[in-house]
């Protein structure tokens, strides 16, 4: 019966469409990861930039390292990936190092304590996770 | 009754109405936990298994055992044959759902 066949087709694809919003609610721990991967990256900058001395690399390291750990083992825990999380999660990850070479480059080399350049090179290294997470959001 | 009919492009694996929630769950994820997948499913995790080996053996899903902390997790995804299928097949659906709106046509046309 042709119009059963189709209803049977119809109602298949409505499942499809279900599964893959819970799919994507089950997701949303990524926008978070970004949100909070942009802001400890951000924060992780300015600690280097700002603080004297050998200091600033050892909180800079100390803050990096346990910002990064704690999100790789929640990132871990977390049920569900939606498609294409991963390399949309290596595409920001690549951003967030290419800014932040040309950031803290320089910086440590001219611009140390300086303001005016390591509160703007916060806000550049902070994007990838923000701007990720703003994306995602509205995926 | 044609070859042509797009009924043919269903694959047969995935037609079944548990495999098909598995797959297209799968299918909007790069991976997810057995227990996510049961849970969104709505069966039991003896079904769950049983299905998932029948997909795995047909080469469509990828399982993964590993641990989070103590806890032992498996973590179910589709391979590329299994993403290609379950597109092959919503194709075939996407055509017989289709089939209905022209006949709706056809019929309100008179």
């Amino acid at each position: 019966m042709p119009g059963y066949e189709a209803t049977a087709a119809a109602t298949a694809l409505a499942r499809a469409q279900a599964l893959d919003s819970t799919v994507r609610s089950g997701s949303r721990w990524f926008v978070r990861y970004q949100w909070l991967f942009g802001c400890a990256a951000a924060v992780a900058v300015l600690a280097c930039g700002l603080i004297d001395g050998p200091a600033g690399a050892i909180v800079f390291a100390v803050l990096w390292v346990a910002a990064v750990t704690t999100l790789a083992v929640w990132a871990n825990r977390q049920p569900v990936s939606r498609h294409g999380l991963g390399r949309r999660h290596h595409v920001m990850i690549a951003a967030w190092g290419l800014l932040h070479a040309a950031v803290i480059t320089p910086g440590t080399i001219w611009f140390r304590g300086d303001l005016a350049w390591w509160v703007p090179g916060a806000v550049v290294v902070a994007l990838p996770g923000l701007v990720g997470a703003w994306r995602e959001g509205r995926r | 009754m044609t070859a042509s009919h797009p009924r043919h492009g269903l694959d047969e694996v995935i037609h079944a109405p548990v495999r098909f929630s598995i797959t297209a769950t799968l299918a909007a994820a790069d991976k997810a936990e057995f227990a996510f997948v049961r849970d969104t499913v709505e069966v039991s995790d003896s079904v769950l298994s049983k299905q998932v080996a029948t997909l795995e053996k047909a080469g469509y899903v990828k399982v993964t055992k590993g641990y989070v902390g103590k806890r032992p997790r498996t973590w179910l995804a589709l391979t590329a044959e299994g993403r290609a299928a379950f597109a092959a097949h919503c194709a075939a659906l996407r055509a017989i759902a289709g089939g209905q709106a022209g006949d709706r046509e056809h019929v309100a046309g008179g």
